[in-house]
C-alpha cells in the first residue's frame, strides 16, 4: 500500500504524461522519421529499377566502395587510438594530461572545413610539405590519402570520448589485483580492461563509423571532386543533386541511411543478445 | 615468510606518506596497521605488493631484495577494500583466474584448477556460488571471494587493504572471526591496515601504529593499549579523556587542583593527562566537587558524564555497578582516577 500511494504523488497527472510523450514522439516523427521517409520516397518516385540504377553506376559504385575503403582504415585507426588515449588518461597521472583530454576533444570544437584546409595547407602542392611529396611522388591531397587524413581527424575523438569516463569510473583496481595474481601486462589487458569498456568500446566504434562514413565537410576540402576516385558517398550525393539528377542522388543518400540503420540494428541485437551480461556486469 | 622494512621513504607531490619506515613481520604473524586516514599504511601495504614503489629504503622478502621484482613475481596474495573483483567473470572465473594466467609449463591442467578452485570456494563457504557474478553477491560474499582469489596463487604473504571498511557492523564482526580462524589454520604471514582500533587490538598478534607517515608504536595489542608510548597513540587507541595539567613534585594537577593525578617526576611544568573512562571512577557526594551531567546506558554498559571545574569528564562502568552506586542525572558526586598517562607538552 505505501509503495502504491508514493508511486501516486510522485507521478504527473496523465494529461501532463501524455502531453510529453506526444511533443517527444511528434518532434521525432518531425525531425527523423518525416526525412527518412523522404528519403526513400524520392529515391524510389521513378520506380525500383530507375533507383537500382542509378546504384549500380559506376561512380556510384566508386563511391560507396571509397566511403567503405575510408571507413575501413579510419575507424580501426581509432579505435586504436581511442583506446591507448583513454588508457593513458584513466589509469595514468602525468603532466599535461588536461592539455591531452583539449587536444582528443579538439575535432569536436573545429569546424570540419577548417581541418580539411589544414591539410591542404600542409600536404597539398604549396603546402608546408607539398614540394617534399612531389619530389617523393606522394600525393595527398586530392587522393585517398588525404580523405583518410581528414576522415580519422574527424572522427577522433568518438572512442576515446566514450572510454574516458567510463575507465576513469571503473578505476584501476581490478587491474591492480590481475598484476597481483601473477598477469603480465597483455593478459590484464586482454583478460580484465577489454571486457570492462568492450560495450563502451563498441558505442564509440560505432559512432565513429557513422561519421566516417558521413563526414562531408572536411573531406569535400581535400577530396578535389574527382568523380569516380576521391568522391565518398556524401559528395556524390552533392554533385548529383547539384546535376538535379535527385533521383539518383536520393538513391545513394539512401544507401548511406540504410548503414546508419543497419549500424543501429546490429547494436540493438548485441544488446539483446547480451543483455543478461550486461546487467549482471554493468553495476559493482 | 618474514618481511624486512628498512628506510622505505615514499613523496607524493609535496605529501611525505612514508618517512624513513622500519619495520619487520615475522613469518607466519597476523600484523595490523593501525592509523588514521593519511597515515601511511595503505601506502606502505601497496609497496609490499609492488603496487607503489617508494623513492628511498629497502624490502626484502624472505632475506631477498624485492623492490626491484614486478607484484606477478612476489608470490603476495593482494585483497583490496572495494574487493576489485573482476566483474565481467563468475565467481569461479574469479578465483581461477591466478592460476589461468600462469605461463604454460607452470599451468595446471584444467581439472586440476577446477579441484583447487572448488576446495578455495568450500574454504571460504561460497561452494555453491560459483556461478555467479560479483553484482549477484553481497558485500561479505564478495570480499571472501577476493580472499579465496588472493589465496588461489598460494602466495607466501596475504596483504588485506582495509578488507572490512565496506561492510556493515555485524557482517565486519563475522568476517573478522572467520578471518583469525582461518589465518591460525593456514598460518600465512598476513598485514591488514584498518583504521578501526577495535579491529586491530582483537585480530592482530602485534599491531603497529602510525602516524604522518611515521611508525608511533609496535607491540601487542595489550602491549599498545595499556602502555601506549606517545599522546598521539593514546588518542587514537580507544575513549580517552584529555587534560591540560601543569605538574609540580610528582603530581599533576588538573583544573586548577581540583583533580590530581601522583606521576613520573621526571615530567615537569605544562603537560597533557590521559585518563580512560573505564579508570575513572564516580561515587555519589552530597558536597561532591562534580555535578552528574549525563548519563547512557546502552546495552551492558553504562556511560557518565561529569562536570568538575569547569572540565567535562567521561566515566564508564557496567550497568551493575552503576545501578549499585544509585546515582541520578544532577546529582553531586565524587571523581577519583584509577590510572593515568601524563605526557609533557
Amino acid at each position: 500500500m505505501p509503495a502504491n500511494r508514493s508511486g501516486v504523488a510522485l507521478s504527473d497527472p496523465a494529461w501532463m504524461r501524455w502531453l510529453l510523450i506526444g511533443t517527444a514522439l511528434a518532434f521525432l516523427a518531425l525531425f527523423l522519421l518525416l526525412p527518412l521517409v523522404a528519403v526513400f520516397a524520392e529515391a524510389l518516385r521513378r520506380g525500383f529499377g530507375a533507383y537500382w540504377a542509378a546504384l549500380v553506376e559506376e561512380d556510384a559504385v566508386a563511391a560507396i566502395k571509397l566511403t567503405l575503403i575510408v571507413a575501413a582504415i579510419a575507424v580501426p585507426a581509432n579505435l586504436v587510438f581511442g583506446v591507448a588515449a583513454s588508457w593513458c588518461v584513466a589509469k595514468f597521472d602525468f603532466r599535461g594530461k588536461n592539455l591531452l583530454i583539449t587536444l582528443i576533444d579538439l575535432p569536436f570544437s573545429v569546424s570540419p572545413v577548417i581541418s580539411g584546409l589544414i591539410y591542404v595547407l600542409l600536404f597539398g602542392l604549396n603546402g608546408l610539405m607539398g614540394p617534399f611529396l612531389k619530389a617523393q611522388g606522394i600525393q595527398i591531397i586530392f587522393a585517398v590519402p588525404g580523405l583518410v587524413l581528414a576522415t580519422i581527424f574527424v572522427t577522433f575523438p568518438f572512442v576515446a570520448r566514450e572510454l574516458i569516463p567510463l575507465m576513469q569510473e571503473q578505476g584501476s583496481e581490478e587491474e591492480e589485483a590481475a598484476l597481483v595474481l601473477g598477469a603480465s601486462g597483455w593478459q590484464t589487458f586482454w583478460r580484465v580492461t577489454l571486457p570492462n569498456i568492450k560495450w563502451g568500446l563498441l558505442y564509440g566504434v560505432l559512432l565513429c563509423n557513422a561519421r566516417a562514413m558521413g563526414e562531408f565537410g572536411a573531406v569535400s576540402v581535400v577530396s578535389g571532386h574527382v568523380r569516380g576516385y576521391t568522391n565518398t558517398m556524401p559528395l556524390h550525393v552533392e554533385i548529383l543533386y547539384n546535376e538535379y539528377n535527385f533521383v539518383a542522388a536520393f538513391a545513394v543518400a539512401s544507401v548511406l541511411a540504410m548503414l546508419a540503420l543497419v549500424t543501429l540494428v546490429a547494436k540493438t541485437v548485441l544488446e539483446w543478445r547480451f543483455g543478461a551480461e550486461l546487467a549482471a556486469t554493468r553495476h559493482k | 615468510m618474514a618481511i624486512q622494512v628498512s628506510g622505505i621513504t615514499k613523496q607524493f607531490g609535496s605529501y611525505k606518506a612514508l618517512d624513513a619506515v622500519d619495520l619487520e613481520v615475522r613469518s607466519g604473524e597476523l600484523l595490523a596497521l593501525l592509523g588514521p586516514s593519511g597515515s601511511g599504511k595503505t601506502t606502505l601495504l601497496r609497496i609490499m605488493a609492488g603496487l607503489e614503489s617508494p623513492d628511498a629504503g629497502s624490502l626484502q622478502l624472505n632475506g631477498e631484495e624485492a623492490l626491484g621484482l614486478k607484484p606477478r613475481d612476489r608470490q603476495v596474495g593482494f585483497v583490496f577494500q572495494h574487493y576489485a573483483l573482476f566483474r565481467h567473470m563468475t565467481v569461479f572465473d574469479n578465483v581461477a583466474f591466478g592460476l589461468k594466467v600462469r605461463p604454460r609449463g607452470q599451468r595446471f591442467g584444467s581439472a586440476e584448477i577446477k579441484r583447487r578452485v572448488t576446495e578455495l570456494l568450500e574454504l571460504v563457504q561460497l561452494g555453491h556460488f560459483a556461478d555467479r557474478y560479483p553484482a549477484q553477491l553481497s558485500g561479505g560474499q564478495r570480499q571472501r571471494v577476493a580472499l579465496a582469489r588472493a589465496l588461489a596463487i598460494e602466495p607466501k604473504v596475504l596483504l588485506l587493504d582495509e578488507p572490512f571498511g565496506a561492510l556493515d557492523a555485524k557482517v565486519r564482526k563475522e568476517l573478522r572471526r572467520w578471518l583469525r580462524k582461518l589465518h591460525d589454520d593456514i598460518h600465512i604471514t598476513s598485514v591488514f591496515v584498518t583504521h578501526d582500533q577495535e579491529e586491530a587490538l582483537e585480530l592482530a598478534d602485534r599491531v603497529v601504529v602510525m602516524s604522518q607517515g611515521r611508525i608511533e608504536q609496535i607491540g601487542s595489542p595489550a602491549d599498545v593499549y595499556d602502555h601506549p608510548s606517545s599522546a598521539f597513540v593514546y588518542e587514537f587507541l580507544g575513549q580517552v579523556n584529555r587534560f591540560d595539567c601543569t605538574v609540580e613534585d610528582g603530581v599533576a594537577r588538573i583544573g586548577n587542583g581540583a583533580l590530581s593525578i601522583p606521576t613520573d617526576p621526571a615530567v615537569r611544568g605544562a603537560a597533557i593527562a590521559y585518563v580512560r573512562p573505564h579508570d575513572l571512577g564516580v561515587s555519589p557526594a552530597a558536597g561532591g566537587p562534580g555535578r552528574i551531567s549525563g548519563v547512557h546506558v546502552v546495552g551492558p554498559d553504562a556511560r557518565v558524564e561529569i562536570e568538575l571545574a569547569g572540565l567535562s569528564l567521561e566515566a564508564e562502568m557496567d550497568r551493575e555497578r552503576f545501578g549499585a552506586l544509585g546515582i541520578a542525572l544532577g546529582d553531586r558526586c565524587a571523581v577519583h582516577i584509577d590510572r593515568a598517562r601524563v605526557f609533557a607538552r
